[in-house]
């Protein structure tokens, strides 16, 4: 695990991602290792979810089509005082809009932020594991954990699963003792640092605005103005973007949720600046 | 993903009282990516008569015009407008010609009948297999949404004000439940004594 | 499921396939309104173009105060039930009490997303009441992602029924209305309406509708023929 790597605690040779088969006995212990607190995943041997999973992700030849939430507009970028984050809300399956109403950015704990691009359930699932893992980390060590560490937590997770069809582009932003932070992670196992990300399928529309708008020395009301500005151009040019702009401002105090503003009205109120 | 989905669109036809509407959403985009909300998807076929073209832009446009010079060849050889019931026979055989290859529309028509004013509605496949109804017909890639809000909302011998609301219901709440089509819409109300487009103001994203 | 052979010819390799899935259609709905929810579902089980049973509606009384709703692979429901009822059991034993609705909703979502890599087929909507005595819906994907609505529509017909809703229950695209709170009668009504249209448009719903009402007294529950064709 992670954690123990980091913490240099032995807890034997266990791989994360599936069971050993030499622990399965096929009798209680596993069974009741997974009626309780089951963390292990349920897979035949011999399996590739990927490749076995293929042809229901498509519905190629028979009725069953499993599709999966997705579909994304999310950014966050670096300024004096803090950090901006701002997403969209539309999860998508297939050119079907499931929902206009999802909360995207993930409040890990009070100085910590994460968002969600990719599969809606594994951006949810594993940010929820990370939180536990951030929790463990201060009780074990008196102090909040850093940015950096809490994202390479979520790197190393993930990398453990990575060509077994996890699907995440997430932000961890946080503010700690060096200040604000800033990562992006995937499901590849990608961690990168730096002062503006997005992510998702009207990324390169946000990139756009945020290029052009975003300076150092922006006041917040700026800042919130551009990011929200930013979601909107995306949602407006992206199929798969839409419903309404969350803006998340994380400070040294912690993070505030700032607004929540349907993207249709902010079309009628730019549409009035145009005239 | 089809071909019937690459540019997005929602096309919806209903009948009321002595009268008949037919709308449509504005959106023009190739695949996730909206490029213009402003295209045109109902074309004008006489006084009364309206066709809606959903499905690949390229043949929309080009069934457009085609299909405006056949009707352009039958009113000088006739020498009087087209009949709803006909231009729909004429779309059908148009669309057949092209069986094995076929252009990627599937049509909405909607019109009054030139003599008897007779509210007339229908939709074909795109290789043109007519289905005429005496209720509403709708085409695009939110059929489903469609379908879902027409059958609850619609009612028989709607005047042209609750058929106007009612088709604007219906189109606007289905293409917000999809990704590729929306972003404005045009509906296009048609009644004996006048014929009314309005746009209405939607959700833009 | 289906065995797919393929022709061959004596001596080369052949393939066989088995799907452990299958389609076995099924609408379910799920509305909340301040002291009421309501959790509906239509009660025809299919498969392709034929029906398996008429009465075999797809709604499941978790506690006394929720309601669970699932739509997709009969097989998997059935899986996916049984467990949650042991993993309910289990919780009452523990704790001495019963499992909450939001608790349950969490739950659901990791058992759902512990088969991440052989996922249940299953689309699901749990109705309840919510610590603050209020009607709440929560709403699955298959893999677990999950978020508390208002209203909810799932399964073969969701997507026939939900811009209906939109517009009846969450007023979109209706400017200058007063939104009045959603009565039980109302809601009801609309539930019943919703599913007529879905049964007349859907091959794979019909028969006939099954409505759990849930309020802090318990679930009452009625049924409301469907067309058969």
């Amino acid at each position: 695990m992670a954690l123990a790597d980091v913490c240099k605690l032995n807890l034997g040779n266990k791989s994360y991602a599936f069971p050993n088969p030499a622990d399965i006995d096929g009798g209680f212990s596993s069974l009741r290792t997974e009626l309780n607190t089951s963390e292990q995943f349920a897979v035949p041997y011999n399996f590739d979810p990927v490749q076995s999973f293929a042809p229901f992700a498509d519905g190629a030849g028979n009725d069953v089509k499993i599709q999966f939430n997705h579909g994304t507009t999310t950014l966050a970028f670096k300024f004096k005082d803090g950090v901006i984050v701002a997403v969209d809300s539309r999860a998508t399956a297939g050119s079907w809009i499931a929902s206009q109403t999802v909360k995207k950015v993930i409040e890990i704990n009070p100085y910590l932020l994460g968002t969600m691009a990719g599969g809606a359930a594994d951006c949810s699932y594993w940010e929820r594991v990370l939180a536990k893992q951030c929790r463990i980390y201060e009780l074990r060590n008196k102090e909040r954990i850093s940015v950096a560490a809490a994202s390479k937590l979520l790197a190393n997770i993930v990398y453990n699963y990575k060509g077994m069809g996890l699907s995440m582009g997430t932000m961890i932003c946080g503010w700690d003792k060096k200040g604000p932070g800033l990562y992006y992670v995937d499901s590849d196992g990608t961690r990168l640092t730096n002062d503006m990300f997005s992510v998702g399928s009207g990324s390169t529309y946000a990139y756009g605005v945020l290029d052009s708008g975003v300076r150092y020395n922006m006041t917040p009301k700026e800042a919130y103005d551009v990011a929200q500005r930013a979601i909107y151009h995306a949602t407006h040019r992206d199929a798969y973007s839409g419903g309404v702009v969350n803006l998340y401002h994380m400070k040294e105090t912690g993070w505030v949720k700032v607004s929540q503003i349907d993207v249709l009205d902010l079309h009628y109120r730019y549409a009035q600046e145009k005239k | 993903m089809s071909i019937m989905a690459y540019n997005g669109a929602a096309i919806v036809a209903m009948k009321g009282k002595e009268c008949v509407a037919i709308a449509s959403d504005r959106r023009f985009g190739i695949q996730a990516q909206t490029v213009g909300m402003d295209f045109q998807k109902i074309f004008e076929m006489g006084p009364h008569l309206y066709i809606g073209l959903p499905g690949l832009a390229t043949d929309v446009q080009t069934v457009a015009q085609r299909l405006k010079f056949r009707l352009n060849l039958y009113e000088l050889k006739e020498n009087r407008q087209i009949r709803p019931k006909t231009l729909m026979s004429v779309v059908a055989n148009l669309l057949y010609e092209r069986r094995f290859g076929p252009y990627f529309v599937e049509p909405v028509i909607a019109g009054l009948d030139n003599k008897t004013a007779e509210p007339y509605i229908a939709a074909l496949d795109l290789i043109g297999c007519p289905m005429a109804t005496d209720d509403f017909v709708v085409s695009g890639t939110c059929t489903e949404q469609l379908y879902g809000m027409c059958e609850s909302l619609w009612q028989p011998d709607m005047d042209a004000d609750a058929l106007f609301e009612c088709i604007s219901q219906s189109l606007m709440n289905a293409v917000d439940r999809d990704a590729v089509s929306g972003w404005g819409a045009v509906v296009t109300l048609i009644e004996k004594d006048k014929v009314t487009t309005r746009t209405l103001k939607a959700r833009m994203d | 499921m289906s065995l797919q052979m393929e022709q061959h010819e004596y001596g080369t390799p052949m393939q066989r396939y088995w799907s452990p899935y299958a389609m076995n259609g099924g609408t379910g709905l799920a509305v909340s309104g301040a002291d009421f929810a309501i959790v509906a579902s239509d009660s025809r089980l299919s498969e392709g173009f034929s029906i398996h049973s008429r009465d075999a509606p797809k709604t499941y009384q978790l506690t006394d105060t929720t309601v669970l709703s699932c739509a997709g692979f009969h097989g998997d429901i059935l899986a996916l039930t049984k467990y949650l009822e042991a993993r309910l059991q289990m919780y009452e034993h523990e704790h001495n009490k019963k499992m909450s609705t939001s608790a349950i909703a969490a739950m659901l979502s990791t058992i759902l997303y512990y088969k991440r890599f052989f996922p249940y087929y299953v689309y699901n909507i749990i109705g309840g009441i919510d610590d603050e005595g209020k009607g709440c819906i929560y709403s699955f994907d298959p893999v677990g992602s999950y978020e508390r609505e208002t209203y909810r529509a799932g399964g073969s017909a969701g997507s026939i029924l939900q811009p209906l809703l939109d517009n009846q229950i969450g007023f979109k695209n209706q400017q200058g209305v007063v939104k009045t709170p959603l009565t039980l009668q109302k809601a009801v009504q609309l539930v019943k309406d919703v599913f007529i249209s879905a049964a007349e448009r859907d091959i794979y719903t019909g028969d006939s509708l099954v409505i759990r009402i849930i309020t802090k007294d318990g679930v009452k529950t009625e049924t409301f023929p469907l067309r058969r064709d």
